[in-house]
């Protein structure tokens, strides 16, 4: 894995370039919908190339995704008119990892069973947290967001955001820690005794791939004019990030990219029309999904997929 | 004097109630080549999780060249250069034989320093145990045997000064076993790596090693030259209630 | 004297709710490994079945109950041979079986959720029951709320008497103890996990069944408890029984004083407090075996 695959990482990453530069002329092209519908797809292309990071190698199942999201928005919301568009982003991608590496801390060394339950509480705990200091400190229920930046800009920015997932995870899977994380994933006792401080190890993982939802929410804060809690955590994020995951192959890179781009379309065109029949569809393919096909779709295409019998 | 590697004193491991290991003290020089035997349940495997720290022993103490490592993860014992394998081969499965190998390297193996260029790739490694060909092939579609063999070129991979081996002999053939003696003694007198190995086939174990321990119930019964502990009444008792490794104990 | 007393009471009756849940979720867990996910949602549903039965044909809640008990064990049955049972018999590790039956809770729990949102939409619904107060010792207490924590003791003293007398609640112990020794006694797991899967939701059903006689009713509600029974099956340890009726109690006591302490908002930031601390301290929580 790895010697062969360092060879690759220039072309991928200028292959990542490319498509960037591609895809930055599109508020030129496109229409403000279609805008926001490739914001939309971008944004979840960086959800689950993030989230497949850590998780993918390792088999942690991360619920995490929409508590560092809501803590990034709530960056932008605190600090947009003190800051720049840009720093607060920063800050929200640098509190998201700050905030993983903590709970990291605590409760990797848990089973996967555990540490994904763990996380599936996290986004409830952390909205309640929020609103209770807003309510006590700053005695406001929700925030409304001025000077927030032309679409363009918010588009840039998420573009760079995703172009800078991508680059990640692909140095990743081709570095040491990468090799660490697959070794932790196929038997962590045995990496262990072979030298990998695995608690440091998926800590610094972990954190890593939560800068970028902390970062995307940030981002995407200034979408909403009013921000409150409940709109920012929204759990549904964290969802449609391990439904994507799943479907295209967490193991892969190219699978997360491609199955969210399929996932936001199918999510833009048919939420507004059939706002809970379609949420129980998503379920329904997530159910028949594990069932039947654990590896995503991108194990019908590798022939060296994991599928465990 | 060869320096001292390790050193056990009073190592006991307990759950619950039960009593795994009793109190066991071992030493280890450089360049030794020494058998662990015992009947079932004798805590052989768990003090071995002890002597690589997957295991942290409720009394006792761990020194490992020089430092005392006790109650230490197991990746501080692998950068001391204890390396070992498992009972039933541990290998990462969906990687090649050859990745399996360079992972050693990779972590433990860059932390350490060894004399001996045979760890320096995997190649060569490989080609010790006979398993050149094998590099690409994913580890779980190996024999168990040759996982076996690929377990020890991972351990070596670790650039290890002890080598702690579990059973590697189960289900091998006679000729297979003595081969497989002959590969352990290798190590220690090409590799410069000292031994210590678990083994139940107990005729072949005492005919490769120099020294040999013996553990019943998790308590230290023996510890010496093979020819000498093979006829103490303890160790001959221990063994009774298990035939057939009585009968080679004595031979 | 009488406000500590009223306090405590609604520690514990929140706390018998917990334990009902997470009686249930144990079960599952501690026996097929399967980390249902979407079991706050079966309580939901128990909930929303009583509020109709209630609404639309007048049946008294109290009766409801055993209906709704069976409705969910039956469900429960559907569920478990649709979803998990493949599964159990497909993966090749335990840590396997958790992960894909995570997932297919989390499946399920948008599936329920979102189909209860679509027929009865996500406006409040409620009604009301035995809501005149009761007086004890000086504290006054709802009657209706006295009548639900009467009820989940019940309940779970009823299933732990189940587990420990009856063949059945052996068989049981004695699979989440030892599976192969269990087996080769002739204990039939394709005969057991589902009836065990069954009872689990039932008891879920039943325990939203009784919040709908205090509470208002939503398609959200179901979510907190699963976390909280969670919470409870690490507090209490995993195929412990007893230790989810102890620790159901127990959250349900520190959340009602933490929360007078500290703020009723708190009240998720302090059981996931208490989880967190129980983890770090203890990693299999406090009476694993």
């Amino acid at each position: 894995m790895n010697g062969r695959g360092k060879r690759r990482v220039p072309l991928a990453l200028a292959i990542t370039l490319g498509c960037g530069a591609l895809l930055a002329t599109l508020p030129w092209v496109l229409s403000d919908f279609l805008l926001a519908l490739a914001l939309s797809c971008l944004m979840y292309a960086a959800l689950a190339v993030s989230w497949s990071m850590f998780c993918g190698p390792t088999h942690y199942l991360s619920l995490a995704t929409s508590a560092f999201f809501g803590l990034g928005a709530y960056v932008t919301a605190w600090g947009l008119e003190s800051m720049p568009y840009g720093l607060a982003v920063l800050g929200g991608g640098l509190l998201g990892a700050a905030f993983a590496a903590l709970i990291g801390l605590a409760v990797l060394h848990l089973r996967g069973a555990y540490f994904a339950v763990i996380t599936f509480g996290l986004t409830e705990l952390t909205l309640h947290s929020i609103t209770y200091v807003e309510k006590t400190t700053f005695e406001t229920a929700g925030r409304i967001i001025s000077d927030a930046p032309e679409t363009p800009v918010i588009y840039w920015t998420v573009l760079a955001l995703t172009l800078l997932a991508v680059a990640t995870a692909i140095v990743v899977r081709a570095s040491r820690l990468g090799f660490a994380l697959a070794g932790i994933g196929g038997d962590e006792e045995r990496a262990q005794t072979l030298g990998v401080n695995t608690r440091r190890v998926k800590v610094i993982a972990f954190a890593l791939s939560a800068f970028f939802p902390g970062a995307l929410g940030a981002a995407m804060a200034v979408r909403w004019t009013y921000i409150e809690p409940m709109s920012v955590f929204n759990p549904f994020i964290g969802f449609q990030t391990v439904l994507i995951a799943m479907v295209g192959g967490a193991h892969t890179l190219l699978g997360p990219i491609l199955s969210s781009v399929f996932f936001s379309l199918l999510t833009e065109f048919l939420r507004l029309r059939f706002p809970y029949a379609f949420l129980i569809v998503l379920g329904l393919l997530l159910v028949v999904l594990v069932l039947y096909l654990p590896g995503g779709l991108a194990s019908l295409f590798l022939r060296r997929a994991r599928t465990h019998g | 004097m060869a320096e001292s590697l390790l050193s056990a004193r009073g190592v006991s491991v307990r759950f619950g109630g039960l009593v795994a290991v009793n109190g066991v003290d071992l030493d280890l020089s450089a360049g030794e080549l020494v058998g662990i035997i015992g009947p079932n349940g004798a805590g052989k495997t768990t003090f071995f999780h002890t002597l690589s720290g997957v295991l942290k022993p409720t009394e006792g103490r761990l020194v490992v060249a020089g430092d005392d490592l006790t109650g230490r993860a197991p990746h501080v014992y692998a950068a001391h250069g204890v390396a070992r394998t498992f009972q039933t081969p541990r290998v990462f499965r969906d990687m090649g034989a050859g990745d399996n190998v360079r992972f050693a390297l990779e972590f433990a193996g860059r932390l350490r320093k060894h004399k001996h260029d045979a760890f320096d790739d995997v190649e060569t490694i490989l080609g010790f145990l006979g398993l050149a060909e094998a590099a690409a092939v994913p580890a779980g579609a190996l024999t168990p045997a040759r996982q076996r063999l690929l377990e020890i070129g991972v351990a070596l991979g670790a650039r290890p000064r002890v080598l702690l081996l579990d059973e590697v002999a189960a289900g091998l053939t006679q000729t297979e076993l003595d081969a497989t003696a002959q590969l352990i003694r290798k190590v220690r007198d090409e590799l410069g790596v000292a031994v210590i190995w678990i083994e139940h086939a107990v005729r072949v174990l005492m005919n490769t090693v120099e020294r040999v321990v013996v553990l019943h119930q998790g308590a230290k019964i023996a510890d010496g030259d093979p020819r000498v502990v093979a006829k103490l009444p303890a160790v001959i008792e221990a063994y009774l209630g298990d035939e057939a490794a009585a009968v080679s104990v004595a031979a | 004297m009488g406000f500590w007393l009223e306090l405590a009471a609604s520690g514990l009756i929140t706390g018998g709710i917990y334990a009902m849940v997470a009686i249930g979720l144990n079960l599952q867990y501690g026996l097929m490994r399967i980390m249902n996910i979407s079991h706050g949602e079966f309580l939901m549903l128990g909930a929303y079945l009583t509020w109709l039965a209630h609404t639309t044909f007048k049946l008294n809640p109290i009766v409801s109950l055993p209906l709704v008990a069976i409705a969910l064990f039956a469900l429960g049955l559907a569920v478990y041979r649709l979803c998990f049972r493949r599964i159990a018999r497909a993966a090749a590790t335990v840590e396997i079986i958790e992960a894909r039956s995570l997932l297919v809770g989390f499946g399920l729990m948008y599936l329920v959720q979102n189909a209860v949102y679509l027929i009865w939409g996500a406006d409040l619904r409620g009604y009301s029951f035995m809501a005149d107060p009761v007086e004890i010792a000086g504290a006054r207490f709802m009657a209706n709320r006295l009548l639900v924590f009467g009820f989940a003791v019940a309940a779970s003293l009823g299933l732990l008497a189940l587990l420990r007398w009856t063949m059945i609640g052996k068989a049981v112990r004695a699979m989440m103890q030892s599976p192969t020794g269990a087996q080769l006694v002739g204990v039939d797991t394709e005969v057991l996990h589902p009836l065990v899967f069954g009872a689990g939701l039932a008891l879920a059903g039943v325990a939203g069944g009784l919040l709908s006689m205090v509470y208002e009713i939503s398609p959200s509600m179901g979510e907190p408890y699963t976390i909280t029974a969670l919470i409870v099956i690490t507090l209490g340890g995993l195929g412990s029984a007893i230790g989810s009726l102890v620790g159901g109690f127990i959250l349900g006591l520190v959340e009602a004083f933490g929360m007078h302490f500290t703020s009723p908002s708190l009240k998720m930031v302090l059981s996931y407090g208490v989880l967190v601390a129980v983890l770090l301290a203890r990693p299999r929580g406090l009476f694993a075996r």
